[in-house]
C-alpha cells in the first residue's frame, strides 16, 4: 500500500475519527497496576512494550535530557533492551553475553557486579548475521538469559552467582541462540536460531530451577516430533496428519530451518503461549517444494507440556526469506462491534495480522507497507494471494523489484508497542525492495545452507524506513514519520502518550502517541537497534532507558560501519551509502529524564 | 549472478583425499635457515604456520615446513574454485564474490592471517578462531589449493584507506 501525502493525512484523521466509533479497541482486562518495573522483555505476558508511567509526557516531553551512559565494551549489534528489576538494572551485552548488574540507587549507578560466562568464539561462524542477544528475563530471583553458543544460564539476581547453565543448541548443526528466554511458572523456554544453516527448527523447555530440558518441540517434520496430538492439535486451515512433513517434497523438513529467534507472549487464561518461527531453508523454494509447514508461521503450545494446540503460517512455501520471528502482542479489541481475544502481528512479509488468538483464524489482514509479492490474504482459506510473477527458484533466475526485501517490511527484532490508551500500534517499518537471484545450496553441517543472489533498492518514496502508528481493527495507518534509513529499533509507549523509538543513524526520538509530531531528540553515538523502556527509579522519578549500537544484519549494513577490524574494508551498500558517514559500532547503555 | 553449484562434497573429499596424501609429501618441504629442518615424517615440529605478519622472538622464525600452491596462477583452477566457493557455502558468510558479510571481506586485499598462498591455505584447510570452520576433512588438500587460487585471482583493489563523503 502506497500513499500519497496528502492521503494519508486524510486517512490518518478518517482512522482517528473511527477509532471511537464501531471498530475500536478496549482495554477490557485492565492489567496489573503500574509497579516502575521492567522485568521481562516486552514488559508483559501481552508483549504491549506499554508502560503505566505519566510523568514523562507529551507534554514535557520535549525537554528530556541525557543523564547517564554506560559502554558496554562490544561492538556487535544491541538489539534487545535492559531490565529493571526493583533498584537493579541488568544489560546482557552481545557475544561474548556479559551480564552488568548496576545499582540504580547509587550516583553514577556503579556495577553490584557483572558475570562473565564462558562462551565459544566459534559461535560467531555459525551465527548467521551478527554476534546479537535479544535480552534476559526475570523469574524467581534469577535472570534467565542465552548465551550465543548455545546454552541457557540462569544467574542469583542478587549476588550474580551461576546457578545452572544447561546445553540447548549444537552449534555443529547450525544451532545458535540470539532469542531471550521466556518463562511461564517454572517453564523455561527457549528456540534457536539457524535459518541459514538448514537446522530443524525447535522450542524446548527447561525446568526454571534445575535447567533440565523438560519437552522438545520441533516447528515441522511428523507430529510426534511436533508434540501435535489427534484431537487437541486444531489449526484453523491445513488440518491434517503429519502436515509438518507431508507439505516439504522428500525429507526436506529434516534441514528446513523454521529457527525460533524472536519473542514469546502467553495468555494466562487459554494457557497459551504463542511464537513465531523463521524463514524456510534453503533460500531456492525449488528445493522443498510444498507449503513447508510450518515455517514462516505463528505457532500456540501449551507451556506446561509443550503439547500444539494450534498454527497458522503467514508465507506458505517461502519464497523470499519471510520469517515470522516478529513479536505476537495479545491484545482485546472489538471488531465489528464485537469483543475478540486478538492476536496481532506484523510480518517480514508487509502484512499486519489481527487473528483470534483461541483459534488462530485471521480476522485482519492488510498491508502496511510496499508489498507486491501478494495482492492481499484471503480471509475465508486464510492464504496469501500471490502474485506468480514474484515467485523465485533457480529455475526463475533474477527475479527483480520483489517487495518487500528479505529485510522484512518491519524487522523482527524490531518488536512493536500498543497503548490502551490511543487503541494504536507503533511499529519501525523498512522501505527496501530486492532483485532475488536463487541458487543451488548444499547442505554441508556447520555451513551456511542458503543459496541466494540479493540486491536492495530503495522502495517507493525513497526513505528507507518509518515509524508508524497502526489501528490493528481495521487495518489502517494512523500515522507515520519517515525515517532516511531503515528503521531498526523496538517501539516504546507510555500512559504519558509518548512512543520512543531510535534510528540507524543513531537518534533516539520521543514522538507524541496520537499525532507522531516529534518532542525530542538525541544523537546517541551509534544506530539504534535496540528496544526502549520505562521504569521508576528509587528516587521515584521516571526515566527511558535505550542502547544504542548498530548492528543486527551485515547484509543491510554492508560493513563499513566498523572500524574496529583494519584487515576487512568493504565498500559501502550501493542502496544505502552514508550510513556510515553518521554513525559507526559500539554499544552503550543510555538513560533519558527530565 | 546465479552459481552453478555442481560439486558433490562427498564424491570431492573421496577424490581429494588420495591426492593430498600425495601433496603433502611433495609440498612440505623444509625451509628454515636459521634453524634445523624437521626430520622427515617427524610429528613434534608443526607444519609452517607463519605468515608475513607474524613477529618472532629474539627475530628468529620458528622451523616449519613450506607449502607451495601447486595450481597457482592456474585460470582452470581458479575458475573451479569459485564452482567450489559456492559449493561450500563460503559466499554464505564472505558474501558472493569474497567482498564480505559476517565473515570479513576476501576482496579488499588485506587478510588478518596472511594474504600468500599458503597463509590463505592455512586458513581454510585447518580454519581460524572466531567461527572459520576447517574445510581440510571435507575438501583434502587439493580442494583447498582450488579455493587458494580462485582467491588469489580476485582482482583486488588498491588499497584506499580513505572513505570519503566530502564533494572532491
Amino acid at each position: 500500500m502506497l500513499l500519497q501525502p496528502v492521503l494519508l493525512l486524510m486517512l490518518s484523521c478518517a482512522v482517528i475519527g473511527v477509532s471511537a466509533g464501531t471498530a475500536h479497541a478496549t482495554d477490557t482486562a485492565p492489567g496489573p497496576a503500574e509497579d516502575g518495573q521492567w522485568t521481562m522483555p516486552a514488559k508483559s505476558y501481552g508483549a504491549t512494550r506499554y508502560s503505566g508511567l505519566t510523568q514523562i509526557n507529551a507534554q514535557n516531553a520535549r525537554a528530556l535530557r541525557p543523564l547517564w551512559t554506560f559502554s558496554t565494551g562490544v561492538l556487535a549489534g544491541h538489539e534487545g533492551q535492559p531490565l529493571v528489576v526493583g533498584e537493579t538494572m541488568y544489560v546482557v551485552t552481545p557475544w561474548p553475553n556479559v551480564l552488568y548488574a548496576f545499582d540504580l540507587r547509587k550516583e553514577g549507578h556503579p556495577l553490584r557486579w557483572k558475570y562473565r560466562p564462558d562462551v565459544s568464539s566459534n559461535a560467531l561462524g555459525v551465527a548467521c548475521c551478527d554476534a546479537v542477544n535479544r535480552g534476559a528475563f526475570y523469574a524467581d530471583g534469577r535472570i534467565v538469559y542465552n548465551l550465543l553458543d548455545g546454552h541457557t544460564v540462569a544467574v542469583d539476581a542478587r549476588s550474580g552467582r551461576e546457578l545452572w547453565k544447561t546445553a540447548i543448541a549444537d552449534m555443529g548443526d547450525g544451532e545458535t541462540v540470539t532469542m531471550a528466554p521466556f518463562v511461564v511458572a517454572d517453564r523455561v523456554i527457549v528456540g534457536a536460531s539457524g535459518g541459514e544453516f538448514g537446522i530443524y527448527g525447535w522450542l524446548k523447555a527447561l525446568d526454571l530451577k534445575t535447567g533440565k530440558i523438560v519437552w522438545t518441540g520441533h516447528n515441522m517434520g511428523p507430529d510426534k516430533d511436533m508434540l501435535a496430538a489427534p484431537g487437541t492439535f486444531r489449526p484453523p486451515y491445513d488440518a491434517g496428519v503429519d502436515v509438518g512433513a507431508k507439505s516439504w517434497a522428500g525429507d526436506s523438513w529434516k534441514s528446513g530451518g523454521a529457527p525460533v529467534w524472536g519473542w514469546i507472549s502467553y495468555d494466562p487464561e487459554l494457557d497459551l503461549i504463542y511464537y513465531g518461527t523463521g524463514n524456510a531453508a534453503p533460500y531456492d523454494p525449488e528445493a522443498r517444494v510444498g507449503d513447508n509447514k510450518w515455517s514462516a508461521s505463528v505457532l500456540a503450545r501449551r507451556p506446561a507440556t509443550g503439547e500444539l494446540v494450534w498454527a497458522y503460517q503467514f508465507t506458505p512455501h517461502d519464497n523470499w526469506d519471510y520469517d515470522a520471528t516478529g513479536a505476537m502482542l495479545l491484545v482485546d479489541l472489538t471488531i465489528a462491534g464485537k469483543p475478540v481475544k486478538a492476536l496481532v502481528h506484523f510480518d517480514k512479509n508487509g502484512f499486519a495480522y489481527t487473528l483470534d488468538r483461541a483459534t488462530g483464524r485471521v480476522l485482519v489482514a492488510a498491508q502496511f507497507a510496499a508489498v507486491n509479492w501478494a495482492k492481499s490474504v484471503d480471509l475465508a482459506s486464510g492464504r496469501p494471494v500471490i502474485d506468480p510473477a514474484r515467485q523465485t527458484g533457480v529455475s526463475k533466475g533474477k527475479v527483480s523489484g520483489v517487495c518487500p526485501s528479505l529485510e522484512g517490511a518491519v524487522s523482527p527484532a524490531s518488536p512493536p508497542a500498543y497503548s490502551p490508551r490511543t487503541h494504536l500500534f507503533y511499529t519501525s517499518t523498512n522501505n527496501l525492495c530486492m532483485d532475488y537471484a536463487a541458487a543451488h545450496a548444499s547442505h554441508l553441517r556447520a555451513t551456511p545452507y542458503i543459496g541466494v543472489d540479493f540486491a536492495y533498492h530503495p522502495g517507493p518514496g525513497g526513505n528507507l524506513g518509518a515509524f508508524i502508528a497502526w489501528d490493528a481493527t481495521s487495518g489502517r495507518k494512523a500515522w507515520e514519520d519517515k525515517e532516511s534509513y531503515p528503521s531498526w529499533s523496538g517501539a516504546l509507549v507510555t500512559a504519558g502518550d509518548v512512543a520512543f523509538y531510535g534510528t540507524l543513524d543513531g537518534w533516539f526520538k520521543a514522538v507524541d502517541a496520537r499525532s507522531g509530531q516529534l518532542l525530542s531528540k538525541f544523537k546517541v553515538g551509534s544506530g539504534v537497534v535496540g528496544n526502549p523502556i520505562a521504569y521508576r527509579g528509587p528516587d521515584g522519578k521516571e526515566y527511558i532507558a535505550v542502547y544504542a549500537g548498530i548492528g543486527g544484519d551485515w547484509a543491510l549494513l554492508a560493513g563499513d560501519t566498523r572500524s574496529d577490524d583494519p584487515t576487512d574494508v568493504r565498500e559501502p551498500a550501493e542502496f544505502m551509502k552514508d550510513i556510515a558517514r553518521h554513525t559507526s559500532q559500539g554499544g552503550i547503555v543510555w538513560i533519558f529524564g527530565l | 549472478m546465479v552459481h552453478c553449484r555442481e560439486w558433490d562434497p562427498h564424491a570431492l573429499a573421496t577424490r581429494t583425499a588420495a591426492v593430498f596424501a600425495l601433496l603433502a609429501c611433495v609440498t612440505l618441504t623444509a625451509c628454515a635457515r636459521s634453524a634445523p629442518p624437521p626430520a622427515p615424517g617427524s610429528s613434534s615440529v608443526p607444519p609452517a604456520i607463519a605468515y608475513e605478519a607474524h613477529v618472532s622472538a629474539g627475530g628468529i622464525p620458528p622451523a616449519g615446513g613450506a607449502l607451495s600452491n601447486p595450481h597457482a596462477g592456474d585460470a582452470a583452477a581458479a575458475k573451479a574454485g569459485a564452482q567450489l566457493f559456492a559449493a561450500m557455502n563460503c559466499d554464505g558468510c564472505h558474501n558472493v564474490g569474497g567482498s564480505g558479510w559476517v565473515g570479513p571481506s576476501l576482496a579488499d586485499g588485506r587478510w588478518r592471517y596472511g594474504g600468500a598462498d599458503a597463509a590463505v591455505f592455512s586458513s581454510i584447510y585447518f580454519g581460524r578462531p572466531k567461527g572459520m570452520p576447517a574445510f581440510g576433512g571435507v575438501l583434502g588438500a587439493d580442494g583447498v589449493w582450488t579455493l587458494v587460487t580462485y582467491l588469489r585471482s580476485l582482482p583486488m583493489p588498491s588499497d584506499v584507506p580513505t572513505e570519503s563523503w566530502e564533494q572532491p
